[in-house]
């Protein structure tokens, strides 16, 4: 293969004002509106009615028949006011009250362990929010000889996995344990981005200890967490088209998910809150905000002292791959780890220019694409020749990370294309 | 309270690393400016107009292109002006302002704009434009020394270096600085150089593309010949550093990756080599360029990237 040693990355502004911000508990939120397609996969079931009283942690929708789903719970205490199968709303007695029958789940088997983190409602945090247990089926099937625990967080701005690190490494160390015992990696390595040197510092003194654990220093380039990229940086393995990670003998785990785990297996609490970075340049304080899944953005933005200037772009997530919200009313879900809101200013949308055929997209993508000839193809008037060369572009591979873009001279949609093309071919599969 | 203006919902990515088109022209442009400097001081006023008459004629063919076919104005994008400058300087002092008033509305018109403007040229403007004067008009490869240098000949250190005649070759420091016979913005090399430098810095180009063209020149010649100083004056002569630095490097028209354009440039220097040596021409750097430039779609495919974890079908 020609693929070069290093994986070509960009250099993005970290913009982590909010790193050494201990996260602090939003206010319960007058009310919550929690999505049920929040993950990867078939969409929750509703399991409550309008009227009905909830507390915290108690199940409000069941998995969607099919694939892979996930349960949903309810993040507050109080009535359910509306339910439909997009969302339900709860209107919080703002009281927080748990669910008095929450209790650690039995864990002495694998099926135990699979059937905990099916239950827990957890899906992957660092974006792809693919249900835990699709994950760690894995393991009946594959021979698991690493554990990569994902605490690169590349995106700027987001720190809400730094804060685990630092805040609750003791859930990591729990995590490990019951990983060790179920699913048997010799090795757990823990990869960091070197502009994280607290969390670095912390879990090496904290894992000093045990030998199969390795705090793994990773360089500080976009998109160090991504999974392809952490897979070469760290192992020196390369994940081929449609084949699954697990049968390399190595799986991915964002950090926070995995201490969110630890907490379910301890507590028997399922996933009902997300601690979220808020920050940008149109935010006046700008925090790390534990908010219950539901709390629409609008409250988080509030609780952080609201706007300082008129916001033009708000972003979920963070500015490389995140989503710029139409509503502020749109609700936190599980896997959001960043709200971004950046002002008017910063927000101005450059008019693209024509192609300079310069291949700066081209150097920057970190899988070694062609994003310069998937616009291309889209111009393609035959679908049938435009499928071919998109297939083989590669164009599939794509993870949308946006280094193309970010170095685009003339300003072209790369991403967006890129996008429109994926969406192309799944549509000619069927 | 702020937040009640509709929010601006556009595709990731929201950052950018601050590049433009237009900055990276002028990058060029400002690279380009030493060795035009020291084109006027070499040979005089005359080459001043030259450059003027060539950029202006560049910018209104653009507009008034631009006007017919009802497109919006594309002047500011700078690249109208680098190919006028380019071409100015790959011309010799005393081409007959009118001609280069025709070989740079060929330039822009017919090598560029007809084909759908800025990235859609196949080939570099600048080098059709100079080759098709070469062909059109005699008095493009018709050289006057430099007035403030006395040489024993008007030819250039290529024709020169064609007929054996060493001991008639300027000295390596004339040819460094430039004194001697040949276009407008060729002969000063430390100009030159010092472009390179300044487009490396700003990244607009990496450093060893243009070396790759050098380099090779400079090997074939010094196999062939066995004489290291022949092959040196080879290279610092006929246009191989300005062709190398700035025309072998536009990236319209040459392959998308780093190693396709070296390759692009490897191949460059092989035909330069040839069509020195063997050919009547006693120069082939426009040549070989534009030979290249026709290649470049075969040598893209040969040099295509390997995804990472791709199927790799696309080579």
């Amino acid at each position: 293969m020609l693929f070069k040693k290093k994986i070509s990355a960009v250099h993005v502004p970290h913009c982590k004002s909010t790193q050494d911000m201990h996260s602090v508990r939003i206010a319960p939120p007058e009310s919550v509106t929690i999505p049920m397609s929040m993950h990867s996969g078939v969409p929750a079931v509703p399991v409550v009615a309008a009227g009905d009283h909830v507390f915290i942690g108690q199940l409000i929708a069941k998995e969607g028949e099919g694939r892979v789903s996930s349960p949903i719970h309810a993040s507050v205490s109080g009535t359910v006011t509306a339910v439909s199968d997009k969302s339900v709303s709860i209107k919080s007695d703002g009281k927080m009250e748990k669910d008095p029958s929450l209790k650690a789940p039995k864990l002495e088997t694998l099926d135990d362990f699979l059937d905990g983190c099916r239950r827990s409602g957890i899906v992957g945090l660092g974006g792809a929010a693919y249900p835990l247990h699709g994950k760690w089926e894995a393991v009946r099937k594959n021979r698991i000889e690493t554990v990569l625990i994902n605490g690169a967080e590349c995106e700027p701005y987001c720190t809400a996995d730094n804060r685990t690190m630092v805040e609750n490494a003791d859930d990591i160390r729990k995590g490990i344990s019951i990983l060790q015992k179920f699913v048997g990696a010799k090795e757990y390595v823990i990869g960091i981005e070197a502009n994280k040197p607290e969390a670095i510092a912390h879990l090496t003194e904290y894992f000093k200890d045990d030998s199969s654990v390795i705090v793994k220093t990773l360089e500080s380039v976009y998109p160090q967490g991504a999974k392809q990229v952490l897979l070469w940086n760290a192992t020196g393995k390369v994940v081929a088209a449609g084949q699954r990670l697990a049968s390399l003998g190595v799986i991915i785990t964002n950090v926070t998910t995995l201490a969110k785990m630890a907490q379910y297996f301890e507590t028997g609490m399922p996933l009902v809150d997300k601690c979220v970075s808020v920050d940008g340049s149109a935010v006046k304080e700008p925090k790390n905000v534990v908010a219950p899944i539901g709390t629409s953005f609008r409250e988080l933005i509030e609780f952080c002292g609201g706007f300082k200037c008129e916001p033009g772009r708000v972003i979920e997530g963070g500015p490389m791959m995140g989503r710029a919200i139409a509503s502020l009313d749109e609700p936190v879900v599980k896997a959001t780890n960043g709200l971004v809101a950046m002002s008017r200013e910063d927000s101005v949308v450059v008019e693209p220019t024509a192609c300079l055929h310069c291949g700066k997209c081209v150097e920057a993508c970190p899988l070694n694409l062609n994003p310069v000839a998937y616009s291309k193809a889209l111009d393609i008037e035959d679908e049938d020749k435009r499928e071919a060369i998109l297939r083989k572009e590669d164009v599939p591979q794509c993870m949308e990370c946006g280094c193309c873009a970010y170095v685009c001279p003339a300003h072209r949609p790369l991403v967006e294309n890129n996008r429109k093309a994926k969406k192309f071919l799944r549509g000619r599969k069927k | 309270m702020y937040g009640n203006t509709e929010l601006i919902t556009v595709s990731s990515p929201h950052f950018h690393d601050g590049s433009s088109g237009q900055r990276i022209m002028l990058d060029v442009i400002i690279a380009l400016l030493p060795a035009a400097i020291a084109g006027v001081v070499i040979f005089g006023m005359k080459a001043l107009l030259l450059i003027v008459v060539c950029v202006a004629t560049a910018i209104v063919s653009e507009s008034l292109f631009d006007v017919i076919v009802r497109k919006k104005n594309t002047v500011k994008d700078l690249s109208a002006i680098v190919t006028g400058l380019l071409l100015a300087m790959n011309l010799g002092v005393d081409v007959a302002l009118w001609e280069a008033v025709v070989g740079t509305v060929f330039a822009i018109v017919f090598v560029k704009c007809i084909f759908g403007g800025l990235g859609k040229n196949f080939a570099n403007p600048a080098i059709t434009g100079r080759v098709f004067m070469i062909i059109a008009f005699g008095s493009v490869t018709t050289f006057t020394n430099p007035s403030c240098v006395d040489l024993v000949s008007g030819a250039t250190p290529l024709a020169e270096l064609a007929q054996g005649a060493m001991d008639r070759l300027p000295s390596i420091g004339q040819m460094l600085l430039g004194l001697h016979g040949g276009t407008i913005g060729e002969t000063c090399i430390v100009a030159l150089a010092a472009g390179w430098i300044y487009m490396s810095v700003r990244k607009v180009i990496k450093w060893y593309v243009p070396l790759s063209f050098i380099a090779t020149v400079f090997v074939l010649f010094l196999v062939f010949t066995g004489s290291p100083v022949y092959a040196f004056y080879e290279i610092l002569s006929g246009g191989l550093f300005l062709g190398a630095i700035f025309m072998a490097t536009d990236y319209v028209t040459t392959p998308i990756t780093v190693s396709g354009k070296v390759v692009f440039c490897i191949c460059a220097g092989v035909i330069t080599f040839i069509i020195r040596k063997f050919c009547a021409l006693p120069e082939g750097v426009s040549f070989s360029i534009l030979i290249m430039n026709i290649l470049t779609p075969y040598v893209e495919k040969l040099t295509h990237n390997v995804p990472l974890g791709g199927t790799g079908n696309g080579k």
